[in-house]
């Protein structure tokens, strides 16, 4: 128990750590990979909680989302190395106010509220079976939903991004 | 003591598909070449370039190792002999594995080199191919075994392997598998001769022979669980476990290695529409199948 909490808040301190690097650099591939890291961590905070699917499935997710979100920063950032001295930071005092007021938010609930006792955890192969039985019963809905939805917007951006054809349409002719 | 025996049986692994990259690769066979290579890259100056990322550069080879060991660690090697018997070993396999991109990633970028660059964001593009026909078969084998842990996946082969239960599932996933570990024709991020090494040719000395060392446990990590997954892993008349898991481990990455003495480097855009049009409808038309197989027959 005392080994979990320290593994615990070392990898919430690692992820907290990670976020604040995402800030602090200038540049595109080192602010996403440091977001990586910080989701990673949060992997890993799973893994010490004995949640060993979602903990394995947010590792697993989150390298390719934050990889192919670093060649996105790249592309659209006019100076993705950070060599210039670039402010990537904008509407300061607005965003100090949120990021105190969020943080009061979370660590009053996280203080206040009333946990009641801490719940048993099943074993690792059980939780995978319950996860899947509510996949496809009582969440299908909202999962098949999400699906669907996203897959249309793939298929609706790429529609977009690949332009019209023809004499007059496209940029090369 | 299995983490132990697994770390020699993997150093044994790469030392073997060193051997074996070294003869496809010439056509000559030296069994004391990945030493001599060895000691004489951990003999020179490890030149680091110059205006590095220097936290990417130094991190990217241990990362790659580590990715590799990692999704090994979940594999077993005979009964009893798995470093940590996950709930979720295939779907670890995944995880671990999708931080190889990540670190050839830091190793483009890291360095400050157009090769490494091109290199680093190619194997981007590449993972965007093979990810998807990775994860798709291995869900059909989870299928079938009703279960994520490797040593169960084993054990449901025994009737027949998976290779012949579902063999349009062993084919995507041996083409994936070797994109994952950028072997010809897939070495699109090293590209030797169009790229003078992209990811690695920036590397020299102890940096470079670490790089090489975590791409050839890399190819022994993707024979493995090919192995696992599809050969019936330890299953085998006569010899010992262990020993079938060896060979047919090895006998996976000699196959990957020698096909692509044989095949021309594949183009990156020409691999992506194969991976999305002919790869992924395969993949579901696998998991179709073996569905039908599991509820019907």
């Amino acid at each position: 128990m005392l080994l979990q909490t320290v593994f615990l808040a070392f990898f919430g301190l690692a992820a907290i750590w990670f976020a604040v690097v995402v800030f602090r650099t200038s540049s595109m591939v080192r602010s996403a990979l440091a977001l990586l890291f910080s989701q990673a961590a949060i992997g890993t905070m799973f893994l010490a909680m004995q949640t060993e699917f979602l903990g394995v499935l947010q590792i697993m997710m989150m390298a390719t989302e934050m990889a192919i979100m670093a060649i996105f920063m790249v592309m659209y950032m006019m100076d993705p190395g950070g060599l210039s001295g670039m402010d990537m930071t904008h509407q300061k005092r607005v965003s100090i106010a949120a990021g105190v007021l969020g943080t009061a938010v979370a660590v009053g609930t996280a203080l206040l509220v009333d946990w009641g006792p801490i719940a048993g955890v099943p074993r690792p192969g059980a939780q995978v079976h319950d996860l899947g039985i509510e996949l496809m019963e009582r969440s299908m809905l909202i999962f098949e939903t999400a699906g669907v939805t996203i897959l249309t917007a793939m298929v609706a951006t790429t529609a977009i991004a690949i332009g019209p054809r023809g004499p007059r349409g496209g940029v090369d002719d | 003591m299995s983490a132990l025996l697994a770390i020699v049986a993997l150093l044994a692994g790469a030392y073997f598909v060193a051997v074996l990259e070294g003869w496809a690769s010439t056509g000559r066979f030296r069994p004391a070449g990945p030493v001599l290579a060895g000691l004489s890259l951990l003999g020179r100056e490890s030149v680091v370039p110059r205006r590095p990322d220097r936290i990417f550069f130094e991190v990217a080879p241990p990362l790659l190792l580590a990715s590799a060991v990692l999704a090994a660690a979940v594999l077993p090697l005979a009964p009893g002999l798995i470093v940590a018997d996950l709930a979720t070993g295939a779907l670890f396999v995944n995880a671990a594995l999708a931080y190889v991109m990540v670190a050839l990633l830091m190793a483009g970028w890291g360095p400050d080199g157009a090769y490494a660059m091109v290199g680093g964001f190619r194997f981007l593009g590449q993972l965007v191919a093979y990810s998807m026909l990775i994860v798709m078969p291995v869900t059909a084998v989870a299928m079938r075994a009703e279960s994520l842990t490797t040593t169960e996946v084993v054990a449901s082969q025994a009737p027949l392997p998976n290779a012949l239960y579902q063999p349009v599932g062993f084919a995507v996933f041996l083409v994936a598998a070797m994109a994952v570990c950028f072997l010809p024709p897939f070495d699109l991020p090293t590209a030797p001769g169009e790229l003078a090494g992209g990811v690695m040719a920036e590397y020299t000395g102890w940096r470079l022979a670490m790089m090489r060392l975590a791409r050839a446990v890399l190819v022994v990590t993707l024979a493995s669980s090919i192995a696992v997954f599809y050969l019936g892993g330890w299953l085998g008349p006569l010899l010992p476990p262990w020993a079938w898991t060896a060979a047919k481990t090895l006998a996976v990455a000699a196959a990957m290695l020698f096909v692509g003495r044989y095949v021309p480097r594949v183009r990156e855009a020409d691999l992506l529409a194969w991976c999305w049009k002919i790869g992924i409808p395969l993949a579901l038309f696998n998991i179709f199948f073996v569905g039908v197989l599991l509820l019907v027959v």
